[in-house]
C-alpha cells in the first residue's frame, strides 16, 4: 500500500476534484463529463498559490496585530483596543477562560496556521519524508480550526452593533479588522490550494527508487 | 453519461491511494488505510434526512435572522442587535470589507447553503431531473466550510461577557433560534451522503443506461 503503483495517477487515473470520479489522465485539462468541473491530475500550481497567500498572510498578521481592530469611546474618552488588548482585559477581569478562547482563536491559531502550512510546504519542496501521518493530521487540524478566527471580527460587529449609547459610551470599529479579517480569510485559501497529495507522491516515489526503479 | 471508472474504484481525495469500491450501507464510514481520511459515509435515508433538515434549517433562519440575538439596556436605555445589524454597524464606520465578512458568512453562505441542499434532496427525492443539480452539487462542496453560524454563536457569548461589566445583557429569540440551527448544519453536513448523491444525480441524467452494478446503493 505504501507504494507509488498504488497511488491513482501512477494508474493513469485522475480523481475530479469536485465530484470525486476518476477519469483516464488523457482527459486532463478537460471538463469532467459528471459535473462539469475542470479536471487535474494535481492542483494547478498548488505551492506557489499556497506560498503566495500565506505570505500575504503573514505581511497583514502585522497591521492586524499593532493597529487597532475597535474604539471604546466613554464619556467622551476615546481608547482604541487592539487584539492583543482585548485579551489582556478580559484577563484583567480575572475571565481567564474567555481570555484563553480569544487568544487562541485570535493569535495562537492564526500564527500557528502558518507555521503548519510552512512546514508543509517546505516537506513537499525539501522531500522531507518522515511523520506522514502526523502530517495529515497537522494539516486536518489546520484545515478545521481556520474559520474558528474569524470569532473577533463577528465579536467586533456585536460591541459595535450594541454599544451605541451616544455621549455616554459607544463603539466603533477600526482598520485593523480589515487586516485581521484578511488574515483570517488568506490562511483558509492557503489550506485549500495546498493539494496534500503531491506530500505523498514525493514520499512514494521515494521509497520506489530505493527498492526498485 | 456514463461514467468510465468511478463505480468500481475510488481514490483518496488525500493521498490518491487507489481502492475498489468497499460496498457499504447502514451508518458506515470508510476511511483511507494509508492516509486515514475520510473517504466516503453512508447513513440510512440519505436523501429524505438532508430534505428534512434543509427545510427545519430554512425555516430557523428566519427567526435567527429577525429577531434580536442579544439586546443592552443601559440606564433604562434598550439596544437591540440582530446578525444582519452586526454587519451593518460595520458598514457604517466605513469598513465595508468587515461588514460584507460578517453579510457572507454569517447570513448569505449559511441560507445558500440551506437553500441548495433543498433543491438538491427535493430533486433526488421525487427523482426529477432538475436543471443544474451538478452545479448545485458543486457549490455546496465549496461552500462548506465558508458558513461560519457556530463561530458568530461563540462571538455572542464572548460579547455576553464582554459586555456582563457594563450593563445588562438579556439574549433575544435570535440567540435561541441560532443555537437551534447550528444543530441542524451539524446535523445535515454528518447526514449528507455526498457520493450517493453524485450517483443518484448520475441515474437521473441518464435513465436508460443506469449501471446494473449500483443496485446496492439505492435506497
Amino acid at each position: 500500500m505504501n507504494n507509488w503503483r498504488h497511488s491513482a495517477l501512477a494508474q493513469g487515473l485522475i480523481r475530479c476534484h469536485d465530484c470525486g470520479a476518476l477519469w483516464p489522465l488523457q482527459q486532463e485539462h478537460t471538463h469532467c463529463p459528471r459535473c462539469q468541473a475542470m479536471l487535474h491530475a494535481r492542483t494547478p500550481d498548488s505551492l506557489k498559490r499556497t506560498w503566495a497567500l500565506l505570505l500575504t498572510a503573514t505581511l497583514l498578521l502585522l497591521p492586524a496585530n499593532l493597529l487597532p481592530i475597535m474604539r471604546v469611546t466613554t464619556l467622551g474618552q476615546g481608547e482604541p483596543s487592539t487584539i492583543f488588548g482585548g485579551v489582556m482585559q478580559l484577563a484583567h477581569h480575572g475571565l481567564w477562560g474567555i481570555a484563553f478562547v480569544v487568544l487562541a482563536a485570535s493569535i495562537l491559531i492564526p500564527v500557528g496556521k502558518i507555521i503548519a502550512l510552512c512546514t508543509l510546504l517546505l516537506t513537499i519542496q525539501r522531500g522531507w519524508t518522515t511523520n506522514m501521518q502526523q502530517k495529515m493530521v497537522m494539516f486536518r487540524v489546520v484545515h478545521w480550526i481556520g474559520r474558528w478566527s474569524m470569532l473577533d471580527i463577528f465579536v467586533v460587529g456585536i460591541l459595535v452593533a450594541l454599544v451605541q449609547f451616544g455621549n455616554l459610551a459607544y463603539i466603533d470599529g477600526q482598520a485593523g479588522a480589515i487586516a485581521f479579517a484578511g488574515v483570517v480569510i488568506f490562511t483558509m485559501l492557503a489550506a485549500g490550494t495546498l493539494d496534500t497529495r503531491l506530500i505523498w507522491d514525493r514520499h512514494l516515489q521515494e521509497n520506489a527508487s530505493g527498492s526498485e526503479v | 453519461m456514463s461514467t468510465l471508472a468511478p463505480d468500481t474504484r475510488i481514490a483518496c481525495h488525500e493521498c490518491d491511494l487507489l481502492l475498489s469500491r468497499p460496498e457499504i450501507s447502514g451508518d458506515q464510514v470508510v476511511y483511507c488505510p494509508r492516509c486515514g481520511s475520510r473517504l466516503i459515509s453512508s447513513h440510512p435515508n440519505s436523501v429524505e434526512r438532508s430534505l428534512a433538515l434543509a427545510i427545519a434549517g430554512l425555516i430557523l433562519l428566519l427567526p435567527a435572522n429577525l429577531f434580536p440575538v442579544l439586546s443592552l439596556e443601559v440606564l433604562g436605555r434598550h439596544q437591540q442587535q440582530t446578525i444582519f445589524s452586526s454587519a451593518m454597524a460595520l458598514y457604517e464606520d466605513s469598513l465595508p470589507l468587515v461588514s460584507l465578512c460578517i453579510l457572507l458568512f454569517a447570513i448569505l453562505v449559511p441560507c445558500t447553503k440551506f437553500l441548495l441542499q433543498a433543491y438538491l434532496s427535493l430533486a433526488l427525492h421525487l427523482r426529477r431531473r432538475w436543471p443544474g443539480l451538478p452545479l448545485a452539487m458543486r457549490a455546496l462542496h465549496h461552500l462548506d466550510e465558508w458558513s461560519m453560524l457556530e463561530v458568530y454563536l461563540i462571538s455572542v457569548l464572548v460579547s455576553v461577557v464582554k459586555l456582563v461589566d457594563m450593563a445588562e445583557v438579556h439574549p433575544g429569540l435570535g440567540l435561541y433560534s441560532l443555537g437551534a440551527l447550528i444543530l441542524i448544519t451539524a446535523l445535515s453536513s454528518s447526514q449528507m451522503d455526498e457520493d450517493l448523491f453524485w450517483h443518484q444525480i448520475d441515474d437521473l441524467s441518464s435513465p436508460a443506461e443506469d449501471a446494473p452494478s449500483e443496485g446496492a446503493r439505492h435506497e
